[in-house]
């Protein structure tokens, strides 16, 4: 317990140190954030990133990299992991969206994007951040996602056509014979039966 | 039929009850078996795709299942239509007795008993024939609303291996049990 403690004394000096030192240059504050609600095999996965200057001069040299999708899980469909912003004036939001596909199923610890920067035009220091974490995600197998959300119109529309001969050809055919029949014993019956 | 009813029929109407045994010929047993095995082969495709049933692991148990269901669907097809050939019969016997006697109005030489002979054969024929049918379409549409109701509402849960097992096997009974009780 009381290590714990020591040691989150020791990162919050470190942090406000760095804060000190960084005072008065730029600051980036990134998220990333998974915006599905599902997570699932062979559909898009959109992935955005929200980078946020909180300092007072801009960050200049921004670069996002992503290496926690690992290409054996995801592909890209659509926008980059590795992009480059040349500025980010204080106070202002960047936002980058990729568009992923899972290409197999199971759990997957999605992690934290990296960023580098340059405090200010005049700093040479190359600045790192990493953005928050999604935490892990469970990716659903298409199978079982397609089996409680689709509507299966077409498969029903399928079916339907392949019981209808075997429903309405026998009853065709008993519904001529017995109106056949039925036309026959009418004339007599008509008055007292029917 | 019950013995009351037998002491009202005459004695033409106890010959061609003689001819209503329970087995079927050659050819309304293929028939059967033909619609049986259709029928029972269809709700595969529901499990395939909505289900979504592992169709390459279940091969198996598709053609035992199949093959069961086809018996007891054909099971059910004959008791039905055995218990409806009786009730047809007496229902059309004035029609096809009508019908028969018209078209053999012209004929004079015929004696009576020909005639009369004639009408049993046609009727014989004509509730075979609907009878046929009619079981084909009632066991078939009570089969596949006994599968739906079963596999989507009642073992909703299962596991699609066991839901097909169990839902295509209880409709089939059903079908076979409620077949033999309407007699």
């Amino acid at each position: 317990m009381l290590r714990r403690f020591l040691f989150l004394l020791s990162t919050l000096i470190v942090a406000i140190q760095s804060a000190e030192e960084n005072d008065g240059g730029a600051r980036l504050l990134v998220s990333k954030q998974i915006l599905n609600r599902y997570i699932v095999e062979d559909m898009d996965v959109i992935v955005k990133y929200t980078l946020y200057n909180i300092g007072s001069s801009p960050a200049v040299n921004v670069v996002l990299k992503d290496n926690s999708f690992s290409e054996e899980v995801f592909k890209v469909v659509g926008g980059f992991l590795n992009i480059k912003i040349p500025r980010i004036p204080p106070a202002t939001n960047v936002t980058h969206i990729t568009v992923l596909k899972p290409i197999v199923d199971g759990f997957y610890n999605f992690t934290a994007a990296e960023v580098s920067y340059q405090n200010s035009d005049e700093s040479a220091k190359v600045q790192v951040a990493i953005s928050s974490e999604p935490g892990e995600g469970y990716i659903v197998a298409f199978r079982d996602y397609d089996k409680k959300f689709s509507p299966h119109l077409l498969d029903w529309c399928a079916f339907a056509i392949m019981t209808f001969p075997s429903l309405a050809i026998p009853f065709f055919l008993w519904w001529s014979s017995k109106s056949k029949y039925d036309s026959f014993s009418k004339p007599k019956k008509s008055t007292k039966d029917n | 039929m019950s013995a009351k009813n037998k002491s009202v029929f005459t004695k033409e109407e106890e010959l061609l009850l003689q001819d209503f045994s329970r087995n079927v010929s050659t050819k309304s047993s293929a028939l059967f078996y033909g619609n049986a095995f259709i029928v029972s082969a269809i709700p595969i495709w529901l499990f395939w795709r909505i289900h979504m049933i592992d169709v390459y692991s279940s091969i198996i148990s598709f053609i035992i299942v199949t093959l069961a269901s086809t018996y007891l669907v054909a099971f059910a097809y004959k008791n039905t239509k055995f218990v409806l050939k009786h009730k047809i019969a007496v229902k059309r016997e004035e029609a096809i007795a009508r019908e028969v006697s018209r078209k053999l109005s012209e004929d004079k030489k015929m004696s009576r008993k020909e005639k009369d002979e004639r009408i049993l054969w046609k009727k014989n024929e004509v509730s075979d024939y609907e009878a046929t049918t009619f079981s084909i379409f009632y066991n078939n549409s009570l089969f596949l609303a006994l599968v739906i109701f079963i596999s989507f509402y009642v073992l909703k849960t299962f596991s699609p291996a066991l839901n097909y097992v169990l839902s295509i096997g209880i409709a089939g009974s059903i079908l076979a049990l409620l077949s033999t009780g309407t007699k």
